[in-house]
């Protein structure tokens, strides 16, 4: 029994000597000549770069009021020397690329903070939703309207921090080659004013569109406001009008006025009116209130609580849809009915992360039942960085899809070096799994597809216990890959029974040998794997003799840097009776989102190499297990940039 | 008439120390506001003296605390700046050098110019997760500044307490969430 799933450190196979031969020939020549004088370009670009910041910064030292007023808020006159080193950029004005000169010292003699332009710049994604510049956080109001698919987000315009939210919007045709459009709400009324706070839209049956957004008033008090489109017939939905009678919506006795944000999506029901969702909290209890209204201007709250979970805290951005138990389509918010489960979400506050559970809703009583009464707060969606998401129904596609925030990992200060911060998901369709029937499947929209490239194939490959393949492949940092992995039945069957208990961010990641595992994928590494993020299964056999399966993402190697959190993420993933384990990794620079079993389990990671970046960044496939030997069959797709640009009339 | 005069003056001196002391309890947090926060820190000691430190303490909700809180970080990390300055201006060698100014940028680009306004924003708007995150992130900052030095640092007894003040507050931060 001892011995059965040795778990001593053992770092991952490293160096030369145990990596295999290449499958493919190696790569030409004339490509290598061509990353070696971009390279020798980027080095005059920095070059030039940190001069320039060298000549800026020798005004700033003759111009430092900035500073002197900063430090003379704080502490006695009697101190005035002059921060030379520092270069006064005030959190108003976005510290963006070509501002990052003034941290031409940093980027020259930095210790602590290795950044340089140009891997700052490599962090930037390339089909993923961002903004062109600052901060970003939830997604808003998503909706189809007239050809188009709509996307708000909580946005700071003066910087790569969080504050000053207001509204941004960008449209698309297919979710993924967004148009940039202007700010649709800006926080301009004694109801808004400190901020334009996260919403929802609902698309009315007769064409119209309601928004309801939480606004932070002049006195911080969280209340619900109501906007609509200045004019249905502009498909674009460029302007929007605030509802005059503002705010629809205060905070009911008992609640905290902080606690009463993010309403949802309405839905319609048979007694003719439309109810929405918004999470909060009383005490540590987190809540969620119903109203109802006929005409999205004077509601009335229901009683009771939608659902309630003790000890969770405040509740944000709470999503409440229906989904299929049998059709493979989404369903309008408002569908109800015996064919019908419905999904209950809610971000939390106190952990960031965004939980789920799948139970029966009687619009009648307004109750809604989890199928399983132990499931607390829920299942998370997302086992990596996703947070504040949104559902909306596609009727073009009749399909449901989910938006998720992903924020940085990195420091606030290297956040306002790049000059930007947080990316959007790629949208997923959401579908109840009809296998398990306890879970949901979300897989990124088929449209993501249109990006791929030229796709590269491995049939088979077998990769022995503690070995890595390299996958010879152009270039690793925009890609697509599908893999899929079997493991030698007779190391399944040999292995013995354990009662270790397993969990991927108490394990001490892919240097965690175990009989079945880990094995997977050494994403955005260096030739030397010196840098390397591990992508991988681990299959732990329990003293049933069952085996259960868990999936990680191993950041702890992913970057030389310091400043970057190296977690490790990841979670069960519930595996049938001969499947075979499967994964979907969508990589784009800094962002690495995996999708397991069909999406069953997903991993959403942020990654920051420093050397593992444009043309030195490498694919491996590599086993770490001490038992089976795992054969692996892959696709891999390089993809195209979304270019993703503001909106220029035709 | 003196008699009454005396009695009247009496009344009226138990009166404002009776009132006074009413007024001290119904409008102070009567030390335990603070105290239950506090033990709630990983640092008692360094919590209570900066709370107390500011007589606005002394009213002050758990929102209010926590800003008080960033207030010292604030203090604290400008404080280390101006230290900062000081050792760059005694000519160190090249090696600290390049530290200290790594620092300088840590301590202004990141805690004073971003992590400590938004901590600030967020409390006083009623979003705290975004504090948590600030506070955090300015304990971070300290670390790696000290961290920058190899062992051979001038700032430790700064970077140790803007670390313990950020770590503070952002259990403060917490108790909001």
């Amino acid at each position: 029994m001892e011995d059965t799933l040795p778990c001593s450190y053992s770092p991952l196979p490293n160096g030369p000597p145990t990596i295999e031969g290449p499958l493919d020939k190696r790569r030409p020549r004339t490509k290598a000549t061509l990353i070696i004088f971009s390279g020798l370009l980027l080095l005059l670009a920095s070059f030039l770069a940190i001069t320039i910041g060298v000549h800026r910064n020798s005004h700033n030292v003759h111009a430092n009021e900035n500073d002197e007023a900063l430090l003379a808020t704080s502490e006695p006159p009697s101190v005035s020397i002059p921060l030379e080193p520092v270069h006064p950029v005030s959190r108003g004005v976005s510290a963006g690329v070509s501002e990052k000169s003034n941290l031409a010292f940093a980027d020259h003699n930095a210790i602590s903070y290795p950044w340089n332009n140009s891997m700052l710049s490599w962090q930037r994604t390339s089909f993923h939703f961002q903004p062109e510049k600052n901060w970003m956080n939830d997604p808003n109001g998503p909706m189809f309207y007239k050809g188009w698919y709509h996307f708000f987000y909580q946005y700071n315009p003066n910087g790569a921090v969080w504050g000053d939210i207001v509204w941004g919007h960008a449209v698309s045709t297919d979710l993924i080659h967004w148009l940039h459009l202007p700010l649709a709400m800006v926080a301009d009324q004694w109801y808004d004013i400190n901020g334009v706070w996260t919403g929802s839209a609902t698309v009315l049956p007769n064409g119209e569109v309601v928004m309801l957004y939480t606004g932070s008033t002049n006195e911080s008090v969280q209340v619900q406001n109501l906007a609509y489109p200045a004019n249905l017939s502009d498909p674009l939905l460029i302007d929007w009008v605030k509802y005059s009678d503002n705010p629809v919506l205060l905070p009911p006795p008992g609640i905290n006025k902080n606690d009463f944000r993010d309403p949802t999506t309405a839905w319609y029901t048979s007694d003719g009116k439309w109810k929405f969702a918004i999470g909060s909290r009383v005490n540590t209890t987190g809540i969620t209130l119903v109203y109802h209204t006929k005409d999205f201007k004077s509601y009335e709250r229901l009683d009771g609580l939608l659902h309630s979970v003790p000890g969770t805290g405040m509740w944000e951005c709470v999503d409440f849809y229906p989904v299929s138990k049998t059709a493979g389509k989404g369903l309008d918010t408002s569908v109800t009915g015996p064919g019908v489960k419905h999904v209950m979400k809610t971000s939390l506050d106190n952990d960031r992360q965004d939980y789920y559970a799948l139970g029966i809703y009687d619009e009648k009583t307004d109750t809604w039942v989890p199928d399983n009464p132990n499931i607390g707060i829920g299942i998370r969606y997302d086992y990596g960085i996703f947070y504040a998401s949104k559902t909306f129904y596609d009727e073009q596609k009749e399909r449901r899809v989910l938006w998720g925030w992903i924020g940085e990992s990195d420091s606030e200060f290297a956040d306002m070096k790049k000059g930007w911060a947080s990316v959007q998901g790629i949208p997923r369709t959401v579908l109840l799994d009809t296998k398990t029937g306890s879970n949901l499947l979300q897989w990124p929209v088929e449209e993501v597809d249109s990006l791929r490239l030229s796709g590269k194939e491995f049939d088979k490959v077998e990769v022995k216990a503690g070995s890595v393949v390299p996958l010879d492949i152009v270039s690793a940092t925009q890609l697509d890959i599908v893999a899929e992995f079997e493991l030698d039945k007779e190391a399944l069957e040999r292995t013995a029974q354990s009662n270790v208990e397993f969990s991927c961010g108490n394990s001490q990641g892919a240097a965690q040998r175990g009989a079945l595992g880990p094995f997977g994928l050494l994403i955005l590494a260096d030739e030397s794997l010196s840098e390397q993020t591990p992508v991988y299964f681990y299959i732990a056999k329990g003293t049933d003799g069952n085996l259960t399966t868990f999936f990680c993402v191993d950041q702890s190697r992913s970057s030389e840097a310091t400043d970057v959190n190296k977690q490790i993420h990841g979670g069960y993933v519930p595996v049938l009776k001969d499947e075979k384990l499967s994964v979907r990794l969508l990589v784009d620079h800094s962002i690495v989102e995996s999708f397991v079993q069909g999406g069953r389990t997903c991993i959403t990671s942020r990654v920051y190499p420093t050397k593992a970046i444009y043309g030195a960044a490498r694919l491996f496939l590599f086993n770490n297990a001490t038992e089976a030997t795992v054969t692996s069959s892959l696709k891999i797709w390089q993809m195209n940039s979304a270019f993703i640009h503001p909106f220029r009339a035709k | 008439m003196r008699t009454l005069v005396f009695i009247v003056l009496v009344y009226v001196v138990f009166q404002i120390i009776f009132l006074s002391s009413q007024c001290a309890r119904l409008s102070s947090n009567d030390d335990n506001l603070i105290e239950q926060t506090c033990k709630q820190t990983p640092n008692y000691s360094l919590c209570i003296s900066s709370l107390k430190s500011d007589p606005k303490s002394a009213t002050a909700d758990v929102t209010g605390l926590a800003l008080i809180m960033v207030n010292v970080l604030n203090t604290t990390a400008t404080r280390t700046l101006i230290h900062i300055n000081s050792f760059l201006h005694h000519i160190p060698s090249p090696k600290i050098k390049k530290a200290l100014l790594s620092c300088a940028n840590m301590y202004y680009n990141g805690i004073i110019t971003a992590d400590v306004p938004v901590s600030i924003e967020a409390l006083t708007k009623g979003d705290p997760k975004f504090a948590d995150d600030s506070t955090l992130d300015a304990a971070k900052e300290a670390t790696l500044c000290e961290e920058g030095f190899s062992g051979n640092s001038p700032l430790t007894v700064d970077n140790t307490n803007v670390n313990n003040v950020a770590r503070v507050t952002e259990a403060i931060v917490k108790l909001l969430l």
